[in-house]
């Protein structure tokens, strides 16, 4: 990981003025305060101020090396007391040759106050150790942080991306077949119909579209899946329009609608030998757009077992986008089916 | 065996039947008798032409394929068409003569007719054969069942079922309107009902779990089960033991 300021100029600059000033400070109260001559103020005060906090800085690169949830703590503490002290060996030899450099009288006074210098190398080294475990705690939290909200984003994506329509292989196949039978008897209906099913199948994969498109967008491409369906089932399928202009430029999720219909379609139309009405209505309604999709069905025709997964998905998505699954509610009217989407406006 | 097959279809859309009568045309093995847009009509005109083979289709509005099958008197060879469904394909690979997934080519309809020219004779693995596929549902189990008396179809929803009793070849349906006659085996029953929801109590009786009253010991080792509606049914050991299992006491 990255030294927390080394790295950074300004911060590097902080750091040194910082102990500049403590430094500064400690020399007045010594020189003035306590009377001692400004030799050994200066002294004292670069060796503890300056000296110690440009080998202290290297410690993080110690406790890269020993993290905390790696090992035991007995092992920690002997760790950082070992480096503590080759901390302190190499300190005070490096204050030794200062003050030889310096002034080489003061050297036996040195001497005198060594215990302390000792003491106050551990006690600066715990500090440091203290302070880089913090600064490395808080990084790899806000890395942590940053990477579960870009897995949450990933994963809601991926979530969003599975629930969205896929087609379904028995629509497919019929549709193949309507074709295969089409091309014998009426060549350019079976072109026409190629092509609706190729349109409505590439709208259908482009997953990277935008979430939310208008409703009119939607409603062309219901309308080719209808059409398409009507082929195969022909009068049977009778699909009816309420929609009203203001929800024309509504923004819903997209391919929300179709799994509605291939619903109505299999379980009211396919069941039927009748014509079947799938009506569809849109409309405004206090902050909403209430869209609701019906159809009647034969009661003792194939049971529905609880929720099919095409409603459950509506259902996942509506969660994943409004935070609300409560958005989609079902009827079972015994002989219709009734399927109401509340889509905020907004 | 120089005769046409007598061919009937069965398929609810109109594009898929107009497909394959275009691809019977002219086929000189088999001739066209008729053609059905749904289950109901399926199993009449069946029993009434009596065709050598059907073309079926399994999921169709009223009753399924699979249903049919359990109401025809007559049993002709069977050919299912189907584009997807995945507990049919299971079906087919066991017992069906052959089965064709739509779209399908005439090249590959013909290969099915041959196999069907090939085996008839066979008489009795045909029967056998088809008893066998009409023991097959397209769901592990059963949400409704449908039975035929003389000319009528009826639809029973599984909840309205009390009880099963065997006889024969036959099942006696008890339900809450009444009672209605089935050919087909315990067996099928047995395997077909949710065991969360009916018990087999003895070699003759399916019962519904929740229509139990009481369980009475009326001799030394023997039992029997009262229902809600009064009706006193015979346990065996081992529906006993089923009992004990299901209810847990």
């Amino acid at each position: 990981m990255k030294h927390p300021f080394l790295n950074n100029r300004l911060l590097s600059i902080y750091y040194i003025v910082f102990w500049l000033v403590i430094g500064v400070l400690n020399f007045l109260i010594q020189a003035f305060w306590y009377d001692i001559s400004y030799h050994l103020a200066v002294i004292d005060s670069f060796v503890i101020f300056i000296l110690y906090p440009i080998m202290g800085s290297s410690i993080w690169f110690i406790i890269q090396y020993n993290r905390l949830d790696e090992n035991d703590w007995l092992k920690n503490i002997l760790f950082h007391f070992v480096a503590a002290s080759i901390m302190n060996a190499i300190w005070l030899y490096l204050s030794y040759i200062f003050i030889k450099m310096v002034e080489q009288s003061h050297v036996n006074f040195i001497w005198g106050s060594l215990p302390s210098k000792v003491l106050t190398g551990y006690l600066l080294y715990a500090g440091y150790v203290v302070f880089f475990y913090a600064v490395n705690y808080y990084n790899s939290l806000r890395d942590r942080i940053k990477r579960e909200a870009e897995m949450k984003m990933l994963v809601r994506d991926a979530e969003l991306n599975a629930l969205k329509s896929q087609i379904n292989p028995h629509f497919l196949f019929n549709s193949l077949n309507s074709i295969s039978s089409l091309t014998m008897s009426s060549p350019e209906k079976a072109q026409e119909m190629v092509i609706n099913l190729s349109s409505f199948m590439r709208y259908s994969l482009q997953h990277n579209r935008e979430e939310k498109v208008a409703l009119r967008d939607e409603l062309d491409h219901i309308k080719l899946y209808l059409g398409i369906e009507k082929i195969r089932f022909g009068k049977k399928l009778n699909p009816v329009f309420r929609v009203s202009e203001e929800c024309l430029n509504a923004r819903i999720p997209n391919m929300i609608l179709q799994p509605l219909f291939e619903n109505a379609i299999k379980y009211g139309v396919y069941e039927a030998t009748e014509p079947v009405d799938v009506v569809m209505s849109c409309e405004p309604a206090q902050g909403f757009f209430r869209i609701s999709i019906e159809n009647e069905y034969d009661p003792k025709s194939k049971k529905h077992k609880g929720e099919g997964i095409g409603l459950r998905n509506i259902r996942q998505r509506l969660a994943l986008i409004y935070g609300n699954p409560g958005l989609l509610q079902v009827s079972d009217l015994k002989t219709r089916f009734k399927v109401e989407l509340m889509l905020p406006q907004k | 065996m120089n005769e046409k097959l007598n061919v009937l279809l069965v398929d609810d859309e109109e594009l898929a039947r107009d497909l394959l009568k275009s691809y019977l045309k002219g086929h000189e093995k088999v001739q066209l008798i008729g053609e059905c847009e749904n289950g109901f009509e399926g199993v009449q005109k069946i029993n009434e032409l009596k065709p050598d083979l059907v073309f079926l289709d399994i999921q169709m509005p009223k009753i399924t394929g699979f249903e049919m099958l359990q109401l025809l008197d007559h049993k002709p060879e069977i050919i299912f068409t189907t584009a997807y469904d995945q507990y049919a394909l299971k079906a087919f690979e066991i017992n069906a003569i052959d089965y064709l997934l739509k779209p399908f080519s005439k090249e590959r309809m013909c290969a099915a007719i041959d196999k069907v020219v090939e085996r008839r004779g066979q008489a009795q693995e045909q029967s056998q054969r088809i008893s066998r596929l009409s023991e097959y549902a397209d769901e592990e189990y059963l949400d409704r069942v449908v039975v035929k008396d003389r000319h009528r179809i009826h639809i029973i929803p599984i909840e309205q079922i009390r009880y099963i009793e065997s006889m024969d070849d036959y099942v006696l349906i008890y339900t809450d309107e009444g009672r209605q006659m089935k050919q087909n085996t315990m067996k099928f029953f047995e395997s077909h009902l949710d065991p969360h929801e009916f018990i087999r109590i003895h070699r003759s009786y399916i019962v519904r779990v929740s229509q139990i009253e009481e369980i009475q010991q009326y001799e030394k080792e023997s039992y029997v089960v009262i229902l809600k509606d009064k009706t006193k049914l015979k346990v065996s050991k081992s529906g006993y033991k089923n009992l004990k299992e299901a209810l847990d006491f």
